[in-house]
C-alpha cells in the first residue's frame, strides 16, 4: 500500500473521534451536529454536502462515528483539514483524514478492507 | 430532561488554543488504514489524552459557568470539606473513561500495553 497517496487530500474530509452514536440518535443533538461542523468547516472553504451516519437499531451501520464533508475544492478541503485536526470537538480530540470522493458519492462508508 | 433541551447549546468546538499534540500520535491519518486499525488508534490516542489531562490538572472544565454541566448536591466530609468537587467529579469521569478505553483495546488487540501511570480501579463494584 502507497501510504504517501493515502494521506494526499481529496474533496472529502472524513472527522473522527468527534460524536457518540447516542449524541446521533438524538434529533434535537444530531441537527446541532450538523449545524456546528457545517459552520466550522465553511471558515476554511465552500462546504457542498454533509453526512454523518446515524445508528439504527439492530443494524451494522458503515461509518458510524465518522463525519464525511464534501468541499468544493481539494485545496479548501486541505485547509479545513490542516485547521481541524487535533481541534477539540465537545472535549475530544478531532481526527482527520481524506476520504475518497467517489465512494463519498455513492454514500459507500464500508472503510477499507485490506490487510493489517 | 424537558428542561436539560431547553437550555441555551452547548459549545462543541474548542478554541485553536486548547489544540492538544501528543507526541507521535498525529492526528491527521492515512487514508487507507483499516477500521481495526483506525479503531485502535484513535482509543489509544484518547487514552494518552485523558492521561494527559490527568497528569497537568488541565481536566477540561469550561471556563464559563453556564457551559458548565450543573453540579450535584456537595457531600462533606466530618471536618466539613466538600468531598465532590468539580474537580474530583472531572478526574474521577475521566479515570473512568481512561478504564473503559483501555478495556476496550485490550479486547481489541490482547498485545495492547496501557501507559504506565495507569493503574485499574480496585475496588470496583461488580457489573
Amino acid at each position: 500500500v502507497n501510504m504517501m497517496a493515502s494521506t494526499v487530500p481529496t474533496t472529502v474530509l472524513c472527522l473522527m473521534n468527534m460524536v457518540s452514536p447516542d449524541e446521533l440518535a438524538d434529533d434535537e443533538e444530531y441537527e446541532e451536529i450538523c449545524d456546528d461542523v457545517r459552520d466550522e468547516c465553511s471558515k476554511y472553504g465552500r462546504v457542498l454536502s454533509l453526512h454523518i451516519p446515524r445508528p439504527i437499531e439492530g443494524a451494522d451501520i458503515h461509518g458510524l462515528g465518522k463525519i464525511f464533508v464534501e468541499f468544493s475544492s481539494v485545496t479548501d478541503c486541505a485547509s479545513a483539514g490542516t485547521a481541524l485536526a487535533g481541534r477539540k470537538f465537545a472535549s475530544r480530540v478531532v481526527v482527520t483524514s481524506y476520504y475518497d470522493p467517489d465512494r463519498y458519492s455513492q454514500r459507500d462508508f464500508a472503510g477499507v478492507e485490506g490487510t493489517e | 430532561l424537558d428542561v436539560a433541551k431547553k437550555k441555551k447549546r452547548k459549545r462543541r468546538w474548542g478554541d485553536d488554543s486548547e489544540r492538544t499534540i501528543i507526541p507521535g500520535m498525529p492526528t491527521s491519518i492515512p487514508s487507507n488504514m483499516t477500521e481495526r486499525q483506525t479503531k485502535i488508534y484513535i482509543k489509544t490516542l484518547e487514552v494518552e489524552e485523558i492521561g494527559r489531562k490527568l497528569r497537568t490538572g488541565d481536566l477540561g472544565i469550561a471556563p464559563l459557568p453556564e457551559d458548565r454541566s450543573p453540579s450535584p448536591e456537595p457531600i462533606y466530609n466530618h471536618e466539613g470539606k466538600r468531598m465532590n468537587t468539580r474537580d474530583y467529579r472531572m478526574k474521577k469521569k475521566l479515570e473512568e473513561q481512561r478504564h473503559a478505553l483501555i478495556q476496550e483495546l485490550q479486547e481489541i488487540n490482547p498485545d495492547y500495553k496501557p501507559p504506565m501511570d495507569y493503574k485499574a480501579p480496585s475496588s470496583r463494584m461488580q457489573d
